[in-house]
This record gives structure tokens, C-alpha cells and sequence, in this order.
């Protein structure tokens, strides 16, 4: 400790930088992320999830039951999804990670705006996004088997991702703004992200109801899953749609103006803005998403049995529905056809009949399986039938998923009015028993499957290696 | 007690840093009431109290991390109302810096430099020469993770002087440090003062360093200025009322206590003697409280007892007046054990 650094090289009349602050920020916290090997820790879970996804699909699309378009919207799906936890995660680590890292002070002491510190380390936390989408394309294409679906998957997955990752992580650093520790950013951030969640999980008859519909096109992420479906899978256009896309724009505007313009000039050490009315508003607000949360995950089932027509005990019809097998024992993939008969054995034409068909896993303690997803019909229509008449359907099941099912049928007479309603006569069932059918390298995904992990893990040791180059890596004396 | 020291308006040329009446409150609590004092060039300033005395909240006001409730200080000539360009004045270790682990030191100091408005290359060339100040040239490239905490908290100096700064902020800067460590890092706390002609701010727990370097001192209790001025000063008028107590502190071998305490209990001016401190082989030995610490008389027993002591053979290892040292008037004045 002899030598003194020269003086003359006094630095910093202003506090002007050569590089943009931002920019320096934006550096350092990209490199802790990516070589700290936090992100790319992520990014490999992220690529097996991938894989194994792919790997499942591809197994359903070899028994040619899901086709590419479906199977490309449901990886685009998934990888959103997973890229804005990513996104989430890591904004919510940004600021209180500095704070409990202790190393917030030290950027604050600097003659730095706070709008540039946050800046910096927002698009240091935007960067997984483009790695995610990046890691996907290859598992789109071998899906897509050569289908014009995959530039659309592309095109959109790009755009809708690049409105919403950086959004989500807009909204984990507006969390992490307000936090001391990290346990709670993360808590709170993953209880937003669980919030936006519920919507697009509610049951069917839910999600297509007014009140579904109109919560599907307010969430964020359930409209653009919506447009994603439409436009990827029924060949639906942006001019259809286009309104779907209004709630993740707003969304993203409102994350980056809360985070830019109130958020970011206020940055401090301590959570939060200093002012009192600051810490009115983040208790209130911390306190609405946990009443939030909560009561969208008490709702969500009361909301899906509120959209199931109630049965009351009205007058008994006369109407009878027969099945033409009672079991059968196939493989994954067979198809299987059956059908019903219709009997009004009553003196009155019966009114116009809706018969439906249901499946039950028996396997899963009786879970319903969407018959949609096994049949091309999933209810037919009788508009008449005479007294004493009968009439015969045909039904066709695709047997997807191996496993112990139930398949029967429900006959539902119309009611007469608004005011009426009617009793539902169920048939006996088909005990449907399915045994897998496998195949090693479904649709030659394989490789991608086990490539894709290998390669970020190759990368992973690439960086840290090139990293351990000229650094010193003694210990400390 | 001694008078808080209020400044002159009228600054002298050398001054660097001037507080006046600071003022802070979380919530209903009061942490800081009334802080005034001033700094000048190539001095250092020894910031005192006990936990919760509001040091923590004076440092972070100062360095603009917190808005006072009340009250301004300049630094450089810069009014607190313009804290950018304070913070390009000003060089802080704070008492917790955290340090990215997968940086290595020279990083490290460029990035700051950056920060600071230098190139990249004339942080790093600069960051070079303040590694090389503090004794880490030879780790500049290895990852902050691998330093000892004593590295650590000499990187944590020359990133408080990445940008040249007129006032240095140094809170706890020997914590956890062992008792080499601490004696290096004071001794490069003093060259930065003296080289670079710094005012420096050092706020420690170790009376003892901070006396021996320390040009003033501040006193806080309970958020307010219980004593200030030169060290010097500060001892002297605190030993003019705590020799009122009349007693003093021999350090003799460990087994020797019993038969100094013996010897010393018949000297009729000695009240009694006790062991005392955490440390073994010392004695405290009340006197008489009708004695003027200054007079001859107090001189007359201080002797005596020495005598006694000498004629024993028993060895004397120390010998202080209570009240004689920075610790004693710290006690004093804010009442609190230090360990």
C-alpha cells in the first residue's frame, strides 16, 4: 500500500458520462445475469420443459391426433408462458435484489438519474426473452412438419412475447420497487402472475360466457392466448381479431409508464417512494392482489359451477336413449364407433333434443375429459321426433390419452321457455379401456428433445470458461 | 457536558463540509436533533455514538441517500439542494456495500469510473492506480468473490475514491477487520486525508484508533451532538469534570491484583480498588472524592500509590487517570458500555 493513483487524472467536473449510464447498467447487470448463470440456470429449465413438451406432442401427433397447427399453438403457448415467469422472476429480483444485496447503496451514491439505473436494469431484465424465443423456433419447426403455420407462429410468438415479456418484467421490477427482500417481490410477483393465470384456466362453459368473455379479453394473457388460437389454429384473421390484442398493449403501456414515469425517479434505498401517500398506496396495493388472488382462487370454481345450468326436477319426459356397446378394449390412437338410439316412447312429440356426449377418466378419480379433444361431434341435434318414433346417431371416438374411461350419453330435451326447464335422461355407458401405444423419436423430435438442453448446457460451460480467462482464480490471502 | 460546537457562519477557506441543524424523524421517532458541525481539508473527523445514535441516519443525509426533515449542509461549496452534483463530490464506504461476486476488482472500480463520467479507459487505468493505492494490485483480476473481508473493505476505499472526492464517508470501516487489518486500513484512512488533502469522515466503533487518528470528533446520543471539536479539546474538557470522580486505572501481571489491591487499600486516600474491564490485570482504584484532579495533591497520591506498588516489586504495566481517554469521555457522555 505505497503507490497513490496519480492525481492529475482528476476526473468528473460534471457528472456526464461517455457511455450512457443506462448503457453501463444495462452491461453489468446483463453480464451477472447471464454469466452470474442465473438466467441461463432458467434458460435450461426452460429448454427441458421444451423438449419433454415436444417429445409428448409429437408422440400424440404420431398417432395423428393432434395436427402441426395445434401442436405449434400449444409450445408458442406454453413458451409465452414460461418466458414471463422468466420475465417475472427476474424483475422481481432487480431492485430489492440489489437492496438485499446490499449494493443498491453504491449505485445511488453515483451521480446517476435513478431513471437511468432503472432503465439499464430493465433491459438487462428484458434479455431472456429473446433467448427463449430463440431456444423455441427449432421446436416449432419440427412440429410445424413443413406447415405454413410455423412463419405465423413465428411472426406472432415475436410480437405478442416482445409486448408481454417486457411488460411482465415491468411489472416484477414495479414489485421488487416496493420490496426490501426478495422473498416478498418473488412471493408477490408469482401471485400476479397466478392472478392473470386463473382466468384462462377456468372451465370451458366459463371461459365462453359473457362474463368469461369479457374476462378473458381484459386478462392479458388469456386474450392473447385467444388471438394466438384463432389466428394460428382455425386460420382465423388479424382483422377478426385484432380487439384481442388491445388489453396486452394497454397492459404493457400502463406497466411501463407506472415503472418509468412514477416508479423509477423515486428509486431509493429503502422500498417504496418516500412520500406518505406512497406508502398509503403500496400497502393498499400489496393488500388488493392478496385479496385478489384470493378470491379469484375461492371464485374460480363457484364461477365455473355458476355457468352450469342448474337441473331442477321438472316433469318427466318419456324419452329413452340406448347405446350399442357397452365395452371395448383399444389402443391409443384407434378410433372407435358406436351408436345411439333415441326412443320418444311417449304420446306427445317430444321437443327439439340435444344429446351430448361425456367422458370420464376413471383412472383420475373421475375426472371429465373435454370430449372436444376426442371427437370430431361432441353433441348432435334432434330438431324432431314424433311419438313412438325413433332415430339413430353415429359417433365416432378418437381414443387420445391410454387409461380406464366411461364414455355415455345425455339426451336433453329444449325447455319450453326462459322460465321452464327440462330433465336430461342419461344412456348406459361404453367402459372404454385404452393401452399406450409408444414410439421412440416421435416425428424425428428427438434430437431436438435432447439437443436443445445439451446445447444451452454447452453454451452454459462456453461462457463460464471463457469467462475464467483472465481472471485470476486464487483465493483470497 | 460538553457544549455541541456550533460553526461559524462565515466559512474558512479550508472548509469542505458544513452541517447545520440537520434534523430527521422516522415516523414519531426523532433519530437525528440538530446536527451541526464542520470538516476542513486534509482532517479527519471521528463520528461517535452509540447504536441508534443516529450516525447511520447522519452519514446517509449527508451523502444524500436520505432528505433531511430540516436543516443543510454544503459540501465543496454545493448546497444540499442540489445532490447530483454533491454525489460527484463526495466518496462513501458504506457500513454494509455489498460487492457483485462475479466481478473482478478492476471491473469492479471501472465500472464505478464509468459512472463517474470516465472512459472506459481511463477508469480503468485510474482503477489500476487505486487498486495499487490500497494494496490490491495484485488481485485486480481476481472475482470479488474469492477476496477476504479485509480486501473487500480496502476495494470498498478505493471505489469511495474512484471519482477524486473532496469528502470521504467511511462508516465502520474496520468492522470485522482483525487487529492488523484495522491498523493497515487507519493507516491508509490517514494517507488518503494527508495525500490527498480529503476531509474524511470516519464513523468506527474503536475509540481507541479513532482517537489516535482523528484531528476532531463528534459525539452523538440520542440523535443529538453531545460533544464536537478537536480530539484533543473534546478529552480535555470531559477530563476536567470526570477527574472529578477520582479514581485511576493500573494494568499490573493478572496474578499480582490480589496483593496490589492489598497494598493499595491502606493508602488512606484510596477509597478501594477493584478489577475491572474484560481484560484481565486491571485495576480501578477510587480515591478520595475531596481531590482536585489537577492539583498537586492528586499528583501526591498518584505517586504514592505508585510507590507502593514499586516497593511491592510488582510490575506496572499502565497507569491512566480516568477520564484520560476518548472511551472515558464517550462513556461519559452518552452513558453506554462499549465492549
Amino acid at each position: 500500500m505505497t503507490a497513490k493513483a496519480s492525481l492529475s487524472d482528476r476526473p468528473i467536473a460534471s457528472s456526464r458520462s461517455k457511455s450512457p449510464t443506462w448503457w453501463l447498467l444495462f452491461k453489468r447487470d446483463l453480464s451477472e445475469l447471464w454469466i452470474g448463470g442465473r438466467a441461463l440456470a432458467l434458460l435450461l429449465i426452460y429448454t427441458i420443459l421444451l423438449g419433454i413438451l415436444t417429445y409428448v406432442l409429437a408422440s400424440n401427433s404420431e398417432l395423428s391426433l393432434i395436427p402441426p397447427k395445434e401442436m405449434v399453438y400449444e409450445t408458442l403457448k406454453v413458451a409465452i408462458a414460461v418466458s414471463l415467469v422468466i420475465s417475472l422472476i427476474i424483475g422481481a429480483d432487480s431492485l430489492s435484489g440489489e437492496r438485499e444485496r446490499a449494493t443498491m447503496e453504491g449505485l445511488l451514491l453515483t451521480p446517476t438519474s435513478r431513471r437511468q439505473i432503472v432503465v439499464g436494469k430493465f433491459l438487462a431484465a428484458v434479455s431472456p426473452w429473446p433467448a427463449t424465443l430463440a431456444v423455441t423456433i427449432p421446436y416449432l419447426s419440427v412440429l410445424s412438419q413443413g406447415d405454413e403455420v410455423f412463419r405465423q407462429a413465428v411472426l406472432w410468438g415475436a410480437l405478442l412475447g416482445s409486448v408481454l415479456a417486457p411488460a411482465y418484467t415491468a411489472v416484477g421490477m414495479l414489485v421488487s420497487y416496493w420490496c426490501n427482500s426478495n422473498k416478498t417481490s418473488l412471493f408477490v410477483s408469482l401471485g400476479i402472475y397466478v392472478l392473470f393465470l386463473i382466468p384462462a384456466q377456468l372451465p370451458g362453459r366459463a371461459q365462453t360466457g359473457a362474463m368469461g368473455q369479457l374476462l378473458q379479453k381484459v386478462n392479458p394473457m388469456a386474450a392473447t392466448t385467444h388471438f394466438l388460437s384463432k389466428t394460428l389454429v382455425n386460420n382465423r384473421t388479424l382483422g377478426e381479431f385484432w380487439s384481442w390484442l388491445i388489453s396486452p398493449v394497454v397492459f404493457a403501456l400502463l406497466a411501463y409508464g407506472m415503472l418509468f414515469l412514477f416508479a423509477a425517479p423515486g428509486l431509493r434505498l429503502e422500498a417504496g417512494r418516500a412520500s406518505r401517500i406512497g406508502k398509503v398506496l403500496s400497502r393498499w396495493v400489496g393488500l388488493s392482489v392478496i385479496a385478489c388472488v384470493i378470491a379469484a382462487l375461492a371464485s374460480a370454481p363457484a364461477l365455473a359451477t355458476s355457468f352450469q345450468a342448474p337441473i331442477s326436477q321438472g316433469a318427466e319426459q318419456p324419452l329413452q336413449i340406448s347405446i350399442d356397446m357397452a365395452s371395448k378394449v383399444v389402443k391409443a390412437g384407434d378410433n372407435i364407433d358406436f351408436h345411439t338410439v333415441v326412443t320418444n316412447a311417449g304420446s306427445e312429440d317430444a321437443p327439439p333434443l340435444i344429446v351430448a356426449m361425456n367422458i370420464i377418466n376413471l383412472d383420475a378419480a373421475g375426472d371429465v375429459v373435454d370430449p372436444e379433444d376426442w371427437s370430431p361431434q361432441r353433441t348432435q341435434y334432434i330438431e324432431h321426433l314424433g311419438s313412438g318414433q325413433s332415430t339413430t346417431l353415429s359417433w365416432r371416438v378418437n381414443a387420445i390419452l391410454d387409461g380406464d374411461y366411461m364414455v355415455y350419453m345425455v339426451l336433453i330435451p329444449a325447455p319450453d321457455g326462459q322460465q321452464a326447464t327440462s330433465q336430461p335422461v342419461a344412456s348406459s355407458g361404453i367402459h372404454l379401456t385404452v393401452t399406450p401405444f409408444t414410439r421412440l423419436n416421435p416425428g424425428g423430435v428427438l434430437p431436438y428433445a435432447i439437443g436443445g438442453p445439451v446445447v444451452v448446457l454447452l453454451a452454459v460451460l462456453l461462457l463460464f470458461r471463457l469467462r475464467r480467462r483472465g481472471i485470476d482464480m486464487g483465493g483470497s490471502k | 457536558m460538553v457544549q455541541s460546537h456550533n460553526p461559524d457562519p462565515s466559512s474558512s477557506p479550508s472548509e469542505i463540509l458544513r452541517a447545520h441543524d440537520l434534523r430527521k424523524s422516522y415516523g414519531p421517532r426523532p433519530a437525528l436533533r440538530g446536527l451541526s458541525f464542520s470538516l476542513d481539508r486534509g482532517r479527519i473527523l471521528g463520528f461517535l455514538g452509540p447504536n441508534g445514535a443516529g450516525k447511520t441516519t447522519s452519514i446517509r443525509i449527508l451523502t444524500t441517500i436520505l432528505e433531511p426533515d430540516a436543516g443543510h449542509f454544503i459540501v465543496d461549496g454545493v448546497a444540499s439542494d442540489d445532490p447530483q452534483a454533491i454525489r460527484s463530490r463526495i466518496g462513501v464506504l458504506p457500513e454494509s456495500l455489498g460487492f457483485p461476486r462475479h466481478m473482478t476488482g478492476i471491473e469492479f472500480l471501472t465500472f464505478f469510473g464509468q459512472l463517474y463520467g470516465r472512459t472506459a479507459r481511463q477508469a480503468r487505468t485510474y482503477g489500476m492506480a487505486l487498486l495499487e493505492e490500497v494494496g490490491l494490485e495484485q488481485r485486480a483480476k481476481s472475482l470479488i468473490g474469492t477476496y477476504s473481508r479485509g480486501m473487500r473493505q480496502r476495494l470498498g476505499i478505493a471505489r469511495a475514491l474512484v471519482n477524486d472526492p473532496a469528502v470521504v464517508f467511511l462508516d465502520e470501516p474496520t468492522l470485522g477487520l482483525d487487529p492488523r487489518g484495522q491498523q493497515e486500513l487507519l493507516a491508509l484512512v490517514r494517507r488518503v486525508a494527508q495525500e490527498r488533502n480529503a476531509g474524511v469522515v470516519l464513523c468506527s466503533h474503536l475509540l481507541a484508533e479513532v482517537e489516535g487518528i482523528c484531528d476532531d470528533v463528534v459525539i452523538l446520543s440520542l440523535g443529538q451532538v453531545v460533544a464536537s471539536g478537536p480530539v484533543s479539546e473534546v478529552i480535555g474538557q470531559a477530563q476536567q469534570s470526570a477527574l472529578q470522580q477520582n479514581a485511576v486505572r493500573i494494568q499490573l501481571p493478572s496474578p499480582l491484583v490480589p496483593k496490589a489491591q492489598g497494598l493499595l487499600e491502606k493508602i488512606p486516600e484510596v477509597v478501594n480498588s477493584t478489577p475491572t474491564g474484560a481484560v484481565a490485570g486491571w485495576l480501578r482504584v477510587e480515591l478520595v472524592d475531596s481531590i482536585d484532579g489537577t492539583s498537586s495533591k492528586a499528583q501526591h497520591i498518584n505517586n504514592r500509590i505508585l510507590q507502593a506498588l514499586i516497593r511491592a516489586k510488582i510490575p506496572i504495566l499502565g497507569f491512566e487517570a480516568e477520564g484520560g481517554r476518548l472511551q472515558d469521555v464517550f462513556l461519559n457522555l452518552t452513558g453506554e458500555a462499549i465492549e
